[in-house]
C-alpha cells in the first residue's frame, strides 16, 4: 500500500475484505480513517453490513436425525460386510484341504479292501465288489425300491 | 446466523482422523455427527432444496470414508468434506435439467404474530431468491463466508481456488446479492 491515503473508489472495493477482517497490514487502519471522514463510504459499510445481516438471518433447515445413521450403515455395508462375508483366498483353501483329505481316506478304504482280498492293485471289478458288498448300500437300495 | 453451530476446531478433529484412517469406523461416526448439519445446511443452499442436499451429503461422507486414507491433512478436515461436497452439487446440477425449485417452508408460521411471520417469510424468501441467482462460484464462497464462517484461506481451500480469487469472488458476490436485495426494497418486497 502506497503513502498516499485511500480515495473512495479503493476504499469501495476493500470494504467487503475490511468487514470480513481479511486485511492485514496498514490497509485496516487507513480505511478506518478514511471512513472517519467520509460520510459516503461510511454509509456503504453500514449499508453492506445490513445486507450481510439480512442474510445471516435466512435459517436453513434442521438436517435429518438419520443422516449419520444412514450413513453409517451404507459405508458398513459397502467395505466391511462384503471383506467379511467373502475371502476367497480364504475360502478356496479350506474347500480344497477338505477334498484333500476326503480324496485320500477314499483312495486309502479302497487300497485297502483291495490288499484285504490279497491283491496289490485295485481294479475295476474290485472296487465295483467292494461297493456292492457295502452293507449301509443295501440299506440305501431297499429303500430307495431298487434292487 | 451462522450454520457452524457446534462444528468443533480443526486441532478436535485431527484426532479422530488419524483413528479412522486407522479403521475405527466410530471415530468417523463422530466426525460425521460433527460436521452432518454444517454440511447439510451448506449443501442446502447450493442445491436449493433439501432432498438433494441430503443425498448430496450422504454421498460427500461415503466418498470421505472411501478416500480418507489419502487425507494427508494439508487443510482441515471440515474443508475437504466440503470440497467434495460442492464438487458432487455442481456435478449434480451439471447432470441435471434446470428444474423450478420451489421454496421450502423453513418453520412453522407464528400463529400469534402472523405479520411478523409473513415479513420475515418475505425477506427469507427475497435472500434465497437472491443467493439462487448468482453463479454457482460467487454462491458457494458468499455461503461458505457468510453461513459456515470460514476465512478466505479456508473458502480458497474447499474451492480449489487462491485467497485472491476468493477475494474477488465474494466482491461480486456482495455486489450482486446487494443489487437483488435493493431491488425487492425498491419492489416494496423486504
Amino acid at each position: 500500500m502506497s503513502n498516499k491515503a485511500m480515495n473512495c473508489r479503493q476504499v469501495k472495493r476493500l470494504l467487503p475484505p475490511y468487514q470480513d477482517k481479511e486485511l492485514s497490514g496498514r490497509a485496516p487502519d487507513e480505511i478506518a480513517a478514511h471512513l472517519a471522514s467520509c460520510p459516503a463510504c461510511r454509509s456503504e459499510l453500514e449499508a453492506l453490513t445490513a445486507d450481510i445481516g439480512l442474510l445471516q438471518q435466512a435459517g436453513a433447515p434442521e438436517v435429518t436425525p438419520f443422516l449419520a445413521t444412514r450413513v453409517m450403515a451404507e459405508i458398513r455395508q459397502r467395505h466391511v460386510a462384503p471383506r467379511r462375508a467373502f475371502r476367497p483366498g480364504w475360502v478356496l483353501s479350506v474347500a480344497a484341504g477338505v477334498m484333500l483329505v476326503a480324496l485320500s481316506l477314499g483312495v486309502g478304504t479302497l487300497v485297502g479292501s483291495g490288499l484285504a482280498q490279497g491283491s496289490t492293485s485295485a481294479t475295476g471289478d474290485d472296487i465295483y465288489a467292494t461297493a456292492t458288498a457295502d452293507p449301509s448300500l443295501d440299506t440305501y437300495q431297499s429303500l430307495m425300491g431298487g434292487e | 446466523m451462522s450454520d457452524d453451530r457446534s462444528t468443533p476446531s480443526a486441532g478436535d478433529d485431527r484426532e479422530l482422523v488419524v483413528r479412522a484412517q486407522a479403521g475405527d469406523m466410530a471415530a468417523f461416526e463422530e466426525l460425521v455427527r460433527r460436521h452432518q448439519q454444517g454440511l447439510f445446511s451448506y449443501l442446502y443452499r447450493m442445491c436449493r432444496n433439501s432432498s438433494d442436499a441430503e443425498e448430496v451429503a450422504q454421498a460427500a461422507m461415503i466418498r470421505a470414508w472411501e478416500k480418507l486414507a489419502g487425507f494427508r491433512g494439508a487443510s482441515s478436515f471440515k474443508t475437504w468434506l466440503y470440497r467434495i461436497g460442492t464438487n458432487l452439487c455442481l456435478n449434480l446440477r451439471t447432470r441435471r435439467k434446470p428444474v423450478e425449485e420451489l421454496p421450502e417452508t423453513l418453520a412453522a408460521p407464528d400463529s400469534e404474530r402472523p405479520e411478523q411471520a409473513y415479513q420475515q417469510k418475505m425477506r427469507e424468501d427475497a435472500v434465497q431468491g437472491a443467493l439462487a441467482e448468482l453463479p454457482a462460484d460467487q454462491r458457494a464462497a458468499l455461503v461458505l463466508s457468510v453461513y459456515q464462517d470460514m476465512s478466505y484461506k479456508e473458502i480458497a481451500e474447499t474451492m480449489g481456488k487462491t485467497v485472491r480469487a476468493v477475494d474477488s469472488l465474494l466482491f461480486r458476490a456482495k455486489t450482486n446479492v446487494r443489487k437483488a436485495l435493493a431491488e425487492d426494497r425498491a419492489k416494496g418486497v423486504i
